[in-house]
This record gives C-alpha cells, structure tokens and sequence, in this order.
C-alpha cells in the first residue's frame, strides 16, 4: 500500500462504504469508484474479502429452516375456516 | 466500459401471474385461492424469521400462525404488484413487536443506538497483516449452530436487521419498511450488528481452536 496517492479514493472513505458495495445499495458510480480502489488497495481489499465472506457465511448458515408441515396444514385449515365464515357473513355485511 | 445490459429479469413473470388483481368483486374463495398460491409458498421463509426473533421453535410457530392468519384477513388491502414478501415480514415484525414479545420469557434487551454514529464510530482503519484469510478459514469451520447462536446473542434490533440483510437479502429501504425505521437506523444497526457478529464469531473460533491469537487482525 502506498501512502496518499493523490486523486484517488481514500482508504477510510472506501472502508466507510464497503457495506455499502456489498449490499449493492450505491449507484455505478460509486461502485466503479470503489472497485478501482479496491484492485490497487491489497488490505481494503483484504476486508473486503472477510466482510463479504461474512455475509455470504450468515446466508449459507443461518436460513433455510422448514417449518412443520403441522402447522402449515393448521394454517391451511384456518384458513379456509375463516373463509366458509365470511362467505356465509359475506351478504349479510352490507349495511 | 459499457454499463451490462439491463434486462428485467423476473419482473415481466411476475406481473403475469399477479394480474388477476384483487377486483372490487373478489370473491371469498378467490381471495383464499390467491392467499394460498402467493403467500402460503413463503410461510419456510417466515418461519426462519421467526425463529431466528423468538429462539425457539415453538414460540416461532405461534408467531407465525398468528401473521398467516393477520396476513390472510387484511388481505384484501394488500396491493397486488408490490411486495408480498416485504409486506409479511412487516406483518410479522408488528406482530412480535406488538403483542408478541411482551407474553414471551426471554427478557428484551434493547441496544443503545443513535441514527447517525454509524459512520463516526466506523474504526475506518484497516490493519495490512495478511492474516485475513486465517479468519476466513477460521470462520469456514464453524459448525452451523455456532452460526446460529451468534446471531441470537445479537440484540433484537441488530438481529433482525442483520438477518433481513444478510440472509433474506433485502434492501435498507425494505428493511426500513418492515422495522418501520429511518434508513439511517437500518444501516446504524446493520454496522453493530455486524460489527459484534464478526467479534462474536472470531471469539467462538478462537475458543473451538480454528484461530490462534496471534492469528486475529485487530
């Protein structure tokens, strides 16, 4: 890394947004901005990587559960309780 | 560089299977008919949610029946083209918010935060020791469930904020939505959140033996 190149994107400013890229919340600009940076920059790219690899670690690991099937065939049923009820309601509404 | 060509994908399937929209004279049973086709595929999905707000299965089940059974009576006013998924998670997120949380055991801890400290408490510094990758590999190891109990040990609002990001995938705006929350708020939270999940997850590495100190940039 070499110190303070003059013009280019400073490394606090990049570390700042980093979430940002990662998150795909800023315009192409920035984006293009942020990747030149990061192509020159070994250790903003560094934390880059391992903030990235977090990211993708949480939704590798963190997802993914099923509910029971109990209780979606309880909703179910519910459901279409809630529904006979109305349909029965459904004239007598309107007032 | 010419900017990718930006091809709508996935809007035009949707709109063709929502355009049935809600006529004024909907029927009942086309009201459940649609219900069931649109919002019962992500009941997996709401479900993680749950768990991952309550800790337990038994109380994630509870929430979720009772934002099905929300969600399916105010169906009527959901607006056929915009989000679903968005607008089950904030019915969820009320739900537990509002009456939920209040019956359950588990004590709330709520997270000191300002709305605007997320980048001035940003230690915008980065440390070159090229030791990153072990963190990486370290973090790798780690079973699932040490995954999990990280981000349960997270304050409710960093949680939630985290998992809607993270794993759901959505935008600060949706987040800000479903939390009912300045944007400034989603990202003051995420940072935390992320922030501690990192240190958390790092500690529980170095405890388990994957990362030796000497191996932990900060």
């Amino acid at each position: 890394m070499s110190d303070a190149e003059p013009g280019d994107t400073d490394c606090r400013e990049v570390l700042a947004q980093l979430w940002l890229f990662l998150d795909n919340e800023c315009d192409h600009e920035r984006r293009d901005l942020l990747r030149r940076h990061l192509e020159d920059c070994g250790p903003c790219l560094e934390e880059f990587g391992l903030e990235g690899h977090l990211k993708a670690l949480l939704a590798r690991k963190c997802g993914g559960d099923h509910a029971p099937d109990a209780l979606k065939q309880r909703l179910r049923q519910s459901i279409r309780e809630i529904m006979m009820r109305q349909a029965h309601a459904g004239l007598s509404s309107e007032r | 560089m010419v900017p990718p060509e930006r091809v709508e994908r996935g809007a035009p399937a949707q709109s063709a299977h929502e355009t049935p929209a809600q006529s004024a004279h909907e029927t009942p049973e086309q009201r459940t008919t649609r219900f069931e086709r649109d919002a019962m595929p992500l009941l997996d999905q709401l479900y993680a949610a749950a768990l991952r707000m309550t800790r337990n299965p038994p109380d994630a089940e509870d929430l979720v029946q009772e934002t099905y059974l929300k969600a399916y009576g105010a169906f009527e006013s959901f607006r056929v083209g915009t989000n679903l998924r968005a607008w089950l998670y904030r019915i969820l997120t009320n739900t537990y918010i509002n009456g939920y949380r209040k019956r359950q055991r588990q004590p709330v801890v709520h997270p000191t935060e300002e709305i605007t400290d997320w980048q001035l408490a940003q230690a915008a510094q980065h440390t070159s020791t090229g030791l990153r990758s072990a963190e990486m590999d370290a973090l790798d190891r780690l079973p699932d469930s040490d995954v999990k109990d990280a981000l349960s040990q997270l304050a409710e609002d960093f949680r939630m904020a985290v998992y809607l990001a993270d794993v759901e995938g959505f935008a600060y705006k949706e987040i800000a939505e479903i939390m009912g929350t300045p944007i400034g708020t989603v990202m003051s939270r995420l940072h935390r959140g992320r922030k501690q999940l990192r240190d958390m997850l790092t500690g529980v590495a170095r405890e388990r033996g994957f990362l030796r100190d000497a191996e932990v940039a900060s």
